[in-house]
């Protein structure tokens, strides 16, 4: 393959194609989208971490001006957890809107993490959303395929293709060349959102803070990089291998409609057959039935703590729990968290295995569909995707208990346990301990569990690039010339 | 001549697959739908079951206080579901169908939300109304993009010319016929889901089948315009996707960024936090302005007393709950005027975009809009506070647990009535496509004359 014949074959394309006004509206067109999409998804972030921030504040604030208090009724007091969004989630909206943004962190309970963006507004949502990622993965394909179904098909109709081919050029070099212009054209709006997308990272103080963005950000570029070679070289294999460019545009926009719009939604609906998940009341009606068999702190006769008291008594040679050296109800409360959290933890890890192997059967169709790959990866990389929610979630739990035990010790140790209820003067502890309590502080996934969760689309892009490398090795001689 | 049209019109392979596609697709969306109503009714069954068997348990183990027992109890709530919703899902896989409440603060449970895989409300819903609103459009732009052009570029148009006095009406039955057959598929699947998923006979449907038949109608009507326009066969396709992408992706979208953009609603956060500090900071201060506050709300309830001395009494206690709820009213409320500011926002600039003017119509006869899940909150308000007005006299006088008949309360149910607005729903529709058509003629009369049609 000869680099000079490639290139002036690229070159070919790229001024064939912008010598049209329409080209050149359409790339401007998009520019605009992308800029619009971009500054104004920047916008939104910005705000929502100001927003963010401004009540996480307020949550600690609040949290350290609370009086001298019963350990526990500052458990119940509890924290409020919000969501912080990824400094890149305004490349690639991905899930986000359909995500809790806040949650209510107590003893004894796990709330739900309420607020979406979806639950606040209508059903316009359900379209999808313009951010860059949905520009870039869903509408660019369509206009390469516009751009790239007469790049040979036309050559043929005209009779220059046998020309072309009569002078020397191989078809290799022919199909390459005209693939890489195809995929210059597609640079001619990528690469500029993408500039723009670094300056508004970069311009983001909150950025700076995690310095694993510019790591991810580049993933994004390659992943998009490979997405935009691929498709110009299905494009101009297509238009190679149909009989009339009419042909080729039709069997193009097909390909494009089933890849992105239906096998999605049909892939969805197989995995919620397949994998079917429990409602809100069944997961609820499964955590405390099975609580109430474990033990119930609450009642006196219940065997598991029963158990507990006895063992405790005997250790301490005492005839009462009133006479322990430590607060006895403090200490039931830790062991009643400790088994609540166990059992919910372990049906949450349930739960969220299925949603896993829902999302599986999604993941898997990446390998015959580019689109489903990159969607993920951008989503993945923007850090709006399911393993991001699920990381959040599972720190507010740990948040959670960590604080509902911490409070629980500083109960044992600190009340006295002789007290009758918490309204006692002598059940209150100082609140200079209030301030000592970490606040929730939000750790996003590090780079490698990202791509850790994303491997199967990371391979099948990579499938794609070895696939269809293969492709023009070894089959592209085999056309028929006209 | 119109008898020729028709055979070829049922030979051609690819029109008969596109009409296949969209009745192999609106059955599958169907089945979907009926999986979807069939979930939602076991979820009640189940709740309803859930509900009796945990207020006999709650009774069991609190026999003593009433009040502390219904610090326990929940009683639900179901914002029952139009049938049709199995057409147009909507925002019911967003929103909670059920809402089960105790007795205590209302803004911390109000708006809990379902279980449900995110990947799925990414991917959105294959629902009937999906399919109408998205790939009915794709078949018909695929059925007439090349009304004119293709007999032009197939070389058969001058024999058209030659053969007929009138082309223009041969043009027109051919549209027609595509027209009739992709309306016979609409009403097949129609009344397929009627039977399918018991759909009653009602305005609502009629409604529902009309806006669908003029959203099929315009979309014929933008194909009729755009073939009037006489370019080649690409150019047409081009101009008739690039439609189809700014109706169904770009409007839409960009509608909802506005009306996010425009209203911000950080009252969600403060709700939350309002609604906390209202309830629990009151342990930390005295009872009498707690106890004073909820005589002002209740003015029926002031000869009930915080007894004098005592560290608690639950009239004390429900006082402080109310405060959770009292505190964070202001900012509910504006959350509530936000989310209706950002409902009618979208609703009057959708009624420019047939394709969003649709779906808001269809999710509103559906009862699966953002007005329907508004109107249930404040059912669910009502319904709480009837709850807390039955129950209070009897927790602040101490009655018995067992003078309560607990097992009559089963779940409880609101169906919101569908008000079919037809001129705000069908007008927009009707006047957008006699626009079509209008410029339609105009132009078809411009080049009427057959000098032009050969010309060109």
């Amino acid at each position: 393959m000869r680099i000079n014949t490639l290139k002036l074959l690229s070159k070919q394309v790229w001024s064939s194609k912008t010598k049209n006004a329409s080209t050149k509206w359409l790339i401007g067109v998009f520019n605009a989208m992308l800029f619009f999409a971009l500054t104004a998804g920047y916008q939104n972030l910005r705000l929502q971490q100001e927003t963010v921030e401004h009540y996480r504040h307020e949550v600690r604030e609040r949290w350290e001006s609370r009086p001298d208090k019963h350990p526990h009724r500052m458990a119940h007091y509890g924290y409020v957890a919000f969501r912080q969004r990824f400094p890149l989630s305004f490349f690639d909206f991905g899930m986000d809107s359909y995500l809790g943004n806040a949650v209510f962190l107590e003893a004894h309970r796990q709330n739900t993490v309420n607020f979406s963006e979806a639950s606040l507004s209508n059903g316009l949502l359900r379209f999808g959303e313009i951010s860059a990622g949905m520009i870039l993965q869903l509408l660019l394909p369509l206009l390469l395929f516009f751009w790239g179904f007469d790049l040979v098909a036309r050559e043929r109709e005209h009779g220059t293709l046998r020309i072309i081919l009569t002078q020397g050029v191989s078809w290799q070099e022919l199909l390459l060349g005209k693939s890489l212009g195809l995929f210059y054209l597609a640079l001619s709006i990528v690469v500029p959102s993408l500039i723009l997308g670094f300056i508004l990272l970069v311009i983001n103080p909150l950025s700076l803070q995690e310095s694993q963005v510019f790591l991810r950000f580049l993933g994004l570029i390659i992943g998009y990089f490979i997405y935009f070679f691929v498709l110009s070289v299905m494009a101009v294999w297509v238009s190679a291998k149909a009989k009339s460019s009419k042909s080729a545009l039709t069997q193009l926009i097909g390909c494009w409609l089933f890849f992105t719009l239906m096998l999605p939604k049909l892939s969805q609906v197989v995995g919620q057959t397949l994998f079917p998940a429990p409602s809100k009341i069944e997961f609820d009606t499964t955590v405390e039935h099975e609580l109430i068999q474990q033990g119930d702190s609450h009642n006196p006769n219940d065997p598991h703590f029963k158990a507990m008291k006895d063992s405790l008594l005997a250790v301490y040679g005492v005839d009462s729990t009133h006479k322990l050296p430590f607060n006895y109800s403090g200490y039931v409360m830790r062991e009643g968290e400790k088994l609540s959290a166990e059992t919910y933890q372990k049906h949450q890890a349930a739960l969220v295995e299925i949603y896993q192997k829902q999302q599986d059967v999604v993941r898997f169709t990446a390998i015959f569909n580019p689109y489903m790959a990159i969607k993920n990866l951008s989503m993945a990389l923007a850090g709006t995707d399911y393993a991001a929610y699920d990381d959040f979630q599972r720190q507010t739990e740990n948040f959670r208990y960590s604080l509902a035990q911490t409070l629980n010790e500083l109960q044992i140790k600190l009340i006295s346990n002789k007290v009758k209820s918490s309204a006692d003067k002598k059940a209150v502890i100082s609140q200079k301990y209030w301030s000592q309590l970490p606040d929730f502080r939000y750790h996003f996934l590090t780079c490698t569990a990202v791509l850790k969760h994303e491997i199967f689309s990371v391979i099948s892009l990579v499938l794609w690039v070895v696939g269809l490398s293969f492709l023009i090795r070894y089959f592209f001689n085999q056309l028929n010339d006209f | 001549m119109n008898t020729l049209l028709l055979k070829n019109f049922f030979r051609s392979k690819g029109l008969m697959i596109g009409l296949l596609f969209l009745l192999g697709a609106g059955l599958v969306s169907l089945h979907i739908g009926k999986l979807f109503l069939d979930k939602n009714q076991e979820i009640i069954e189940k709740t309803a079951h859930y509900q009796q068997e945990s207020i006999a348990r709650n009774v069991k183990f609190h026999p003593k206080e009433i009040g502390l027992l219904l610090y326990y109890v929940r009683f639900g709530l179901v914002n029952e579901m139009s049938p049709l919703a199995g057409l147009s899902m909507g925002q019911r896989d967003v929103h909670p169908s059920l809402q089960s409440v105790t007795i205590r603060n209302l803004e911390e449970q109000k708006y809990e939300t379902d279980l449900m895989n995110p990947m799925y409300q990414l991917l959105g819903n294959l629902d009937f109304s999906f399919v109408l609103i998205c790939f009915f459009p794709l078949i018909i732009i695929a059925f007439c993009f090349n009304l004119i052009s293709e007999e032009k570029e197939g070389g058969t148009w001058s024999l058209v010319l030659s053969q007929s006095s009138r082309p223009l009406s041969m043009i027109k039955a051919k549209i027609l016929i595509r027209y009739a057959s992709v309306l016979s598929v609409l009403v097949l699947l129609l009344v397929v889901a009627s039977v399918y998923l018991h759909l009653p006979l009602d305005a609502a449907l009629l409604a529902f089948a009309l806006t669908s038949i003029l959203y099929v109608s315009f979309w014929f009507a933008l194909a009729w315009l755009v073939v009037s326009f006489q370019k080649n066969s690409s150019q047409n396709a081009l101009i008739l996707l690039l439609s189809w992408v700014l109706l169904t992706l770009v409007a839409p979208a960009t509608i909802n960024a506005l009306t996010l953009h425009l209203y911000p609603v950080p009252e969600a956060f403060s709700v939350v936090l309002e609604s906390r500090d209202g309830y629990h900071n009151k342990w930390d201060e005295p009872k009498e302005p707690t106890v004073a506050k909820f005589h002002q709300h209740y003015p029926q309830f002031s000869q009930y007393q915080h007894p004098e001395g005592k560290d608690y009494s639950w009239l004390w206690y429900y006082a402080m709950q109310q405060m959770g709820d009292d505190e964070a009213a202001p900012d509910a409320l504006a959350l509530k005027e936000k989310l209706q500011k950002r409902n009618r926002l979208s609703s009057i600039v959708g009624l420019f975009f047939p394709t969003v003017h649709v779906q808001l119509s269809l999710n509103a006869l559906s009862l699966s809009d953002m007005d329907n899940y508004l109107h249930f909150l404040e059912k669910l308000e009502d319904f709480h506070e009837q709850k807390r007005l039955y129950f209070y006299p009897k927790i602040f006088t101490e009655v018995p647990v067992v003078s309560e008949k607990w097992a009559a309360f089963g779940l409880e149910y609101y169906r919101e009535k569908v008000e079919v607005q037809w001129l705000k729903m069908l007008l927009p529709l009707l006047i957008i496509t006699g626009l079509c058509l209008g410029w339609a003629s105009l132009k078809f009369n411009k080049n009427g004359n057959e000098e032009n049609f050969k010309l060109s």
